[in-house]
Formats: C-alpha cells, structure tokens, sequence
C-alpha cells in the first residue's frame, strides 16, 4: 500500500501548475464574464500534448496512467474549472469512444488528430427528453447502402459549438431498448448537421455548450463504433471514465476555494484581529481541507482501478458524487469566509461557486450517482 | 556544436510561505522549485542549442532529496544534468558553491558557454556566477538581456541603469541573465515524461575533494511587520495644519 505519488506525478502536477499560472489565471476572469472560449489555451494545451494523455503514443497521445491524467485535471480546474472541463470532456468522452472500441482505421483518422490537440471532441447524448434517462433518446440512424443517416436533436452537447469531430448517439434499432442503440462519429462540415446557438450558462461559463441538429445527416458507415448495438454499453462506460475527470474538476475547484478562503481569512481584519483567529472560520477550513484530500483520494483510487484493469464503475460513481457535492459545499463557504465582498463579481470564490454547482448535475446527477451506487449494492 | 552548461538552484517557493500566528515561518511544509531567474538561465541554454546546435547540462548543488528539481531542470529541456548533492548543501555560501561547481565542471564537464541566473530567488547575492569565472579563468558578463554567437565570440546586450551595453567576449565565458531575456517555456507533458529517462550523473558529498558544511545556522526565520499608524485628517486649512503638524512630531521633517 503506497499513498505516494510518483515524481513523475507531482512533476506533471507543477508543470501543470505552472501552465495554468502562466496562460490560464491571467484570463480566466474575463472568458468567465464574456463567456468565451478560450480557444489560444486549448490550442497551447495540445501543443503541450495535455489534450490526450492517457492514449497511447501511437494515435497521437501520451500513454499516461489515469491517475496522472487526472491530476492534471484537477491542477488545470483551480485555475479555471471551464477550462479543466474542456480538457476533461474531450479527453473522456470524446476521445474515449474511439480509444476504447473505435477500430484501427477510426484511430488512425479522428483519435489521432483529436489526442495531438489539433481537433476538439464532443460528446453528444443528452436529448431534450433524454438525460438521465439515456433510453428516452428518440435519435434514430437508418442504413441506407453505404451510409447510415442521422436524424435527432441533441442538447446540453459541451464543446458543441467548437468541436471538429462529434461522437453521438442514435437508436439502430428502436424496438430493443437495451441493445437497440449505436455509436456513430460525425465530422464537423458534414451535411445535415448543425449546431445550435450557445447557451448562457451560470456557470464554466468559457465552455461552450449548445444543441446539436442531424437532419438527414448521411455519414458513411465506416464511422459506426464499435458494432451495431452496441451504443448504450460505450456511452456508460465513457461517462464512467469521465466521472473521473469531474471529481478531479470538483477537487480543483474545491481547492481553489480554499487557497482563496485561506488567504482572505488571515487578510481581513475584523475586532482587531484576523478572522482566521476565530474558530468559527478555523473549522470551515479544516472541514474544507479534509474533504478535499478525501475527495483527492478517491478520484485517485477509481483511476488507479482503471489502471489496474479492474472494475471502478461504482468508484468512480462514488468519486464524483463526493467530490462535486463537497466542492459545491465548500465553494459556498468560501463566499460566507469572504462575505459581502465574496457576493460580488471580481472576486473568484463568486466564479467558483457558479462553477461548483455544474459538477453535482453534468455527467450524471448526484441521484443518478446514488442509483447506481446502491444498485451495486444491492445486486 | 555548443556545449552550455546551465546552473540552476533549488530553493523554497515563496507562494508557499505562510506565517504562523507569531509570525514564524515554517519551512517543513513549503514546496521547492527552480530559482526563478535559473529557469531563464535553463531557457536560454536550450534556446541556444537549439539555434546553433549541440549539448545542455544542467547542474545543481542541493540537499539530497533534491531528486524532484533534477527532473523539473531536465523537463524543460537540457539533455543530461549533474546533481551533486549533501547534507546541507542546500544552505552553504555562494563561496563553497562556487568552489564546488568549479571542481566538478573543471574536472568531467567541457563547455563553451555557462550561464547562470543573475541572483537566486533565496538570497539573490549575485555571487556564485562571478566567483565560478573566476576559479574558471574565464570571462564573466552578468545582467544579460540577449546573446547571440558567431565563430566562437559571443555578443552580449548588458542591460545596465545607464542603458544597454553591448559586449563581445571569446569563448569559452560565463554569463549571468536577467528575466528580460527570455519566457520560459512551460514543459509539456512529453518533456515531462522524457525528463525521466535523461541521464543523471549523481555525485555525493564524499567523492569531493574536501568536506563542506554550511557556515551560517538559521535559527529560526519570521516574517517582518510593518508598524502602521492611521490618523485621519480633513481638508479644510486648519486641518492641513493640523497634518503637518502631525508630521514634525513624528520627525519625519526633520533635517528638510
């Protein structure tokens, strides 16, 4: 039993650290206020090859275990969790499909340009009738010769606006409910998709989220993933893998907040003293940092399982329902510690809150966690 | 076909130093990193090489479990680095550095150009460059702002307070550089990854020619406070005078 990270680790943590201090702090404020993406950090992202890390060297990527990939979510969202999410959603849920069950022509043509950074990724499930209910999906793809043709609306799709390679979802067969849908990748450009205006968010408010329209979309049929069917069994085993990536989002944000909170409490003078000498504050930072490190902690063990090639399902469920409630909670009390002073635009535990609450409902709610949690329980 | 050598340090990072309720500092918690003008230092040696060609060494004296800031040195892009590493070496002078350095460059490392950052984030005394020259018998230009090289001369921009400088010197020479020179890269994630598999030439404290032990002890280390008075005035004349007079008592005018 080893709670050590490696040097290799902690040096991908500080230069991450470094990254983010150098093009991420300067900006954040303002793509947050003009809800802009942040296009000239993405693409410096990829150069610095942080868009791709645990795929292998081959299509593009790095080959890093999860838990470093994770580690340079969570050091990348304390700076901006809008940014850290746009690395987090592409790496998960875009790239993953064709990572994990993509064939060797697929990796070649869209995860290659997708893990080097040169192409952004989105992931497009969520339907206006189908969130948590992903069966509610009513997207359908009919074969016709060589092509398969898309017809659907999808919703909430992150990276929607500014993605070149779409992953998405279509029933192949509506009568089978449990093996009835597919997995299809869809180029930017292609005829008979578009894309949605971006919606105003409260929060990670630089990632840009819109809806994606397929009508009549013909794409070939080599851009099937996987095999017919199989769609329902990728979409839930990447949200697991990009369950990881949000508790790391929540523990960065959380950790912000306290750097924040920790400052401000040994600067503000209240009754001739600091109000970090009161206990009332004391105890707000001492619950913040014990959740963060358990929160820490438990995104790192559902990444070493994915690592080990064992089951994390149900951990990295645990993971994220943890860490992005904590990080709501803790966000919250940041703005108490900070007061009036934290209610108002300009201080970043105001962002931070905004941020937090996202974390607790994208990528499966905290009650689509629980459900699952508990139906592992007892199975 | 450059061989630079760039020397770096490992010191406390000051983001990290947080006072207690007295006011003292406790360094078991801070976290270590380059000296911020030794990342330039590192920058500019591969930015050279990678202009005309050739080998970066990075080295460093520090305390043993420096271990961390030999990868963080390599990640950004020299291609070997030396660690020469003891107990305490983490706190010896300028002087003992400077004598250190100057045994192990002189004796296994071939160099056309050493450049160091101008002063240490710790200390800043400016010292460790100018001493290593000298031991060395080479030329030393410190303050540098931009270099370029031709047939083994090097022309330097000195930035003075008068203005710019501009020096040319034979190789092989030492130069110290200020943060204008350059923006560091930040390493990516393959740089961090190759910073791994580099070579690392380790040597302890006992394959030295001599024994050295810091010279000055820290006791302990506290912050300093600044005493504030508040007194507030209004604008009216009276109250001018009133200010002024608030002024003489504090003997501030005294002497004008």
């Amino acid at each position: 039993m080893d709670f050590k990270l490696t040097e290799e680790q902690e040096l991908i943590r500080a230069n991450m650290r470094e990254f983010a201090q150098t093009y991420v702090d300067p900006i954040a404020a303002e793509i947050d206020e003009n809800s802009r993406f942040p296009a000239e950090v993405i693409k410096k992202l990829g150069e610095g090859g942080w868009m791709g890390m645990p795929f292998s060297p081959e299509y593009g990527g790095q080959g890093v275990d999860y838990v470093t990939y994770a580690i340079a979510v969570e050091e990348l969202s304390r700076s901006c969790a809008a940014t850290g999410f746009t690395m987090s959603v592409h790496t998960g849920l875009a790239c993953n499909p064709i990572a994990l069950f993509g064939n060797e022509e697929q990796k070649k043509k869209y995860l290659t340009p997708l893990a080097k950074g040169e192409h952004l990724g989105a992931f497009a499930l969520t339907e206006p009738g189908a969130g948590t209910d992903v069966g509610g999906a009513t997207s359908t793809a009919v074969l016709d010769g060589d092509e398969y043709v898309l017809n659907g609306v999808k919703t909430f799709t992150s990276n929607g606006p500014v993605a070149d390679t779409y992953v998405t979802f279509a029933w192949t067969n509506p009568e089978d409910k449990r093996k009835g849908m597919s997995c299809f990748i869809v180029p930017k450009g292609t005829p008979g998709l578009s894309v949605g205006d971006h919606f105003m968010k409260m929060g990670i408010r630089a990632s840009q989220t819109s809806e994606i329209i397929f009508k009549d979309c013909r794409i070939p049929k080599e851009n099937l993933v996987g095999k017919p069917g199989d769609g329902l069994k990728i979409a839930m085993s990447c949200l697991d893998h990009g369950r990881i990536g949000i508790a790391a989002q929540a523990v960065g944000i959380a950790q912000a907040a306290l750097d924040e909170a920790l400052a401000y409490s040994k600067q503000r003078i209240q009754f001739g003293k600091p109000i970090s000498r009161n206990q009332a504050i004391q105890w707000m930072l001492a619950d913040m940092q014990t959740d963060i490190t358990a929160g820490r902690f438990m995104y790192y063990y559902a990444a070493y399982l994915k690592d080990q090639g064992l089951p994390f399902s149900k951990e990295a469920s645990m993971a994220k329902l943890f860490c992005s409630e904590m990080c709501f909670k803790h966000a919250s009390k940041a703005v108490q510690i900070f007061g009036g002073y934290g209610y108002c635009k300009g201080q970043k535990v105001e962002r931070l809150l905004r941020d937090a609450k996202i974390t607790e409902i994208y990528e499966g709610t905290s009650e689509a966690q629980r459900m699952t949690i508990a139906g592992s329980l007892l199975r | 076909m450059l061989e630079i050598i760039c020397c770096f340090k490992w010191v406390v990072d000051e983001a990290y130093l947080k006072p207690d309720s007295v006011g003292k500092i406790d360094l078991e918690m801070a976290e270590y990193k380059i000296s911020n003008y030794d990342r330039n230092a590192i920058e500019e040696a591969v930015r050279l090489k990678e202009q005309y060609g050739g080998n970066v060494t990075a080295i460093t004296v520090a305390a043993p479990d420096a271990t961390k800031g030999i990868k963080n040195a390599l990640s950004r892009g020299p291609d070997k680095a030396y660690f020469i590493n003891g107990e305490g070496f983490d706190h010896l002078e300028p002087a003992q550095y400077a004598i250190i350095l100057e045994e192990v460059i002189a004796k296994e490392i071939p160099y056309d150009l050493i450049i160091c950052g101008e002063g240490s984030s710790d200390l800043y005394a400016q010292q460790v460059g100018p001493r290593l020259a000298e031991r060395l018998g080479i030329p030393f230009i410190g303050s540098v702002q931009k270099v370029q090289i031709e047939n083994k001369q090097i022309t330097v921009e000195r930035k003075t307070d008068e203005g710019v400088e501009v020096l040319t010197a034979p190789l092989p020479v030492l130069i110290a550089v200020v943060p204008d020179i350059n923006i560091p890269r930040v390493p990516g994630v393959r740089d961090t990854l190759a910073a791994s598999k580099k070579p690392v030439i380790e040597i302890a404290a006992g394959d030295l020619g001599k024994d050295y032990a810091p010279c000055l002890l820290q006791e302990e280390l506290k912050v300093s406070t600044m005493e504030r008075k508040c007194t507030y005035f209004g604008s009216e004349q009276e109250d001018i005078k009133a200010f002024v007079e608030a002024l003489r008592k504090t003997g501030l005018l005294d002497g004008r």
